[in-house]
């Protein structure tokens, strides 16, 4: 037994000893090689995947090295990383929702009008461009990415099933309006007894994206009462009818809910498609995308920043410089859906003419080229991001059942007014 | 080890070198103070890379943690910077955040506590009598112990799940739980405290009795028979006989579960639908001290604040285990 014991030891001894080795000796070999390494932090899907090799061949001597994390995370991240002075990715990826607390801060960031990126001001939608500009006007941390143009997504079998129409026109005549879009689902779960939405935030945003105020103003000053207590109420409108599988969004659970058909529609800002497609493979040509009630607004999109701390910065740049040239977006967008925030391309034949195979043949080009040019975005606060997470947090504890009616909106406006102080 | 291990042989050499050597002194002089130099000195050089680490990183951070509460902090605005004197300290008393967290710590803290070490006590007593399989039963009940936090946090998410989780189901035959009505793990606090307080319980009970049952084994048979004689019941021989023998192993596993306790951290942080969010919950139902520290400190970048947080858990764990430890001490006719 003992000596049993003493040679079982042994070996984990040596296990233990030629695993440690093994991940020394792997540190040091991806060092070596000599080749400049470029990483990109970023959430979600930004259609990387499929570029990077492409990337790689035309520049032997780079690695990219993608690193996708959650939404949230990534930024508190990056804002860490800015403040320690190091550890910064070459390339950072910051979402609108937290552009303007970042562009405040630009001495951090290469000022990409330094390295000639000027010549694209034109390019862009104007006020995509203005939004990753600092507050004085004269440093450009980021190049625009995406925006989010938005539709709503439905599950045409599912449609089928409740005896609604199917066709991407009768859907979209079916809600002109958000209290159109809680009648229709009134009728869906009435007749299949199953979820219609997959949860209340994912009806806020939409909605908080329509108004013409945001969470804040532009002097940044918290209003609840103004577009987020619309979008509020709207939300709970929707839980009130008995609409949402109360799924958290981006979480396991919601990502079943996909594959167990726990809910038929799901607002769709552009990025969406990629998340869906990515998701649940399996209901390929089972969906299909018509018009969001209420009409137009941006929700989401990106940019692409150059922390000033990063080691090959001449070498990031004209990485990010490859990504925003028209061939590269096109190709984004008819990868992982993400539409470009550069508006000759809505009406490149390419673009223009795609349709979505995975959303039966929706002409996903034309439908959120129109949406996008139309856009009227709202300002987005410093706080914008944490007053969001504190609002959705409390539409999750209605749909919980923990709170109701006027309680839920104070609970709400208290717990934004925290998230704004921090 | 090694410093009493060099100790003994050090004088023997000594006490034979100096009398043969003793006309050339001032040579031998410093190799004798050499020699005691290595006697003396050497257990503190060879225990000193423990010390030099805990100065390193657990005493310099434990103070300079403590500097911080004093300071204004923040890695979002870092030109909010300075000696904020007893502000962070003040605004602690206010937030129903913490009080939130401190209710929640110490809701779970009794819910996993309390159940885990009796429990213990019951499977040792169990473990302690005649088996088949001894070693096997005793080698199970480690096996928690050993599997990581993490995964088994993450099993257990899956087990605690509101729609498709085994928990519900199992509970649906008892008529607790349908499928029109399923209970959500994670919306209320009872049935989250429940959830985590499982996964604290299921990980610990093993370990602490593996600690009683080594105790246990100290005690004196002739002790039971004798009771047994008397006609002491098994459970009045539990009570009576055990308990009062191990108190010190008792008092330890006290000390150490309000410990950790109190720290929870892991479990709640995992056990969230969102892991990254770090609320427990979406209204801190199940948010405990430790994890809204992390929660301001890195998340909401506030440090000084975070700071001030965990000086004021610090001072909670020392009262609440001075408190355990004096209670369990009194127990089973304890003489202080």
């Amino acid at each position: 037994m003992q000596r049993l014991w003493s040679r079982a030891l042994r070996a984990v001894a040596v296990g233990t000893a030629a695993v440690v080795l093994a991940a020394c000796s792997g540190n040091s070999g991806g060092g070596s090689g000599d080749k400049i390494q470029l990483k990109i932090n970023f959430w979600g899907d930004f259609g990387l995947t499929q570029l990077k090799p492409k990337y790689e061949a035309l520049h032997p001597n780079i690695r990219i090295v993608l690193n996708s994390g959650e939404y949230n995370a990534q930024h508190e991240d990056l804002q860490k990383k800015l403040i320690a002075g190091s550890g910064a990715p070459d390339i950072a990826a910051i979402d609108e929702g937290f552009i303007v607390s970042f562009r405040s801060q630009s001495d951090k960031f290469v000022n990409l009008l330094d390295r000639g990126a000027a010549q694209y001001e034109s390019k862009y939608l104007p006020w995509k461009w203005k939004l990753s500009l600092s507050p004085d006007g004269k440093t450009q941390i980021g190049l625009g990415t995406d925006v989010g143009g938005q539709a709503m997504c439905y599950r045409t079998d599912l449609f089928q099933a409740a005896g609604l129409p199917t066709s991407r026109d009768e859907v979209s005549k079916l809600w002109p309006t958000w209290p159109d879009f809680i009648r229709v689902g009134q009728q869906y779960t009435a007749r299949t007894g199953k979820k219609f939405v997959d949860s209340a935030t994912n009806i806020f945003n939409p909605v908080l994206s329509q108004q013409p105020v945001g969470f804040f103003s532009p002097d940044e000053k918290l209003q609840m009462d103004g577009g987020p207590k619309v979008a509020f109420d709207t939300a709970t409108a929707v839980i009130d009818a008995g609409l949402s599988a109360n799924l958290v969004s981006f979480q396991t659970g919601w990502d079943q809910g996909f594959v167990n058909n726990s809910f038929a529609v799901l607002a769709c800002p552009a990025w969406m498609l990629g998340h869906i497609k990515d998701t649940a493979p399996g209901t390929n040509g089972k969906w299909d995308i018509a018009a969001i009630p209420g009409g137009g607004g941006n929700w989401g999109g990106s940019f692409l920043t150059l922390p000033k701390q990063g080691k090959h910065v001449k070498e990031a740049y004209e990485l990010l410089e490859w990504l925003v040239q028209p061939a590269q977006q096109i190709e984004i967008f008819k990868e992982v859906g993400n539409l470009p925030s550069q508006p000759a391309l809505y009406t490149d034949p390419a673009l223009a003419t795609f349709t979505n195979p995975f959303f039966s043949g929706a002409p996903v080009g034309q439908i959120f080229g129109a949406t996008a040019m139309k856009l009227q975005p709202v300002y987005q606060g410093k706080k914008a991001g944490p007053s969001r997470v504190a609002t959705e947090n409390v539409l999750r504890q209605v749909e919980a059942g923990q709170l109701k009616g006027s309680e839920a909106w104070a609970e709400a406006v208290r717990q934004a007014q925290k998230a704004a102080q921090g | 080890m090694s410093a009493t291990g060099s100790a003994p042989p050090a004088p023997t050499r000594e006490s034979t070198t100096e009398p043969g050597r003793g006309p050339r002194a001032p040579r031998l002089g410093w190799r004798d103070r050499a020699l005691r130099l290595d006697v003396r000195l050497m257990p503190y050089v060879l225990i000193s890379p423990f010390f030099l680490l805990f100065l390193a990183f657990g005493l310099f951070p434990l103070l300079f943690n403590g500097v911080v509460a004093f300071r204004t902090w923040r890695l979002d605005d870092p030109t909010l910077d300075g000696w904020a004197g007893l502000a962070n300290f003040r605004r602690l008393f206010g937030d129903d955040a913490f009080w939130n967290a401190l209710y929640n710590t110490s809701g779970i803290f009794i819910l996993s506590t309390v159940p885990q070490l009796l429990l213990a006590l019951i499977i040792a007593s169990l473990l302690n009598r005649r088996l088949r399989a001894q070693t096997w039963f005793r080698m199970g009940a480690l096996l928690p112990y050993v599997t990581p936090i993490v995964a088994s946090t993450l099993v257990f998410k899956v087990v605690f799940e509101r729609d498709h989780g085994i928990a519900n189901w199992a509970l649906s035959f008892l008529g607790l739980s349908s499928a029109a009505n399923p209970i959500d793990w994670h919306a209320t606090k009872t049935a989250s405290w429940i959830a985590i307080a499982t996964m604290v319980n299921w990980k610990w009970i093993g370990y602490n009795a593996l600690l009683y049952l080594g105790a246990m084994q100290t005690v004196p048979r002739d002790v039971y028979e004798a009771a047994a004689l008397d006609g002491a019941s098994q459970w009045r021989q539990l009570w009576r006989i055990t308990v009062p023998m191990i108190r010190p192993v008792v008092i330890f596993t006290v000390v150490l579960s309000t410990i950790g306790g109190l720290q929870l951290f892991t479990e709640p942080m995992l056990y969230d639908l969102n892991v990254q969010g770090a609320t427990g919950g979406s209204g801190g139902q199940w948010q405990t001290v430790a994890q809204l520290i992390y929660k301001v400190g890195w998340k909401d970048l506030n440090l000084g604040y975070a700071a001030a947080m965990s000086w004021a858990l610090f001072l909670i764990i020392l009262v609440i285990t001075l408190a355990n430890a004096l209670l369990t001490n009194r127990l089973g006719g304890g003489r202080k």
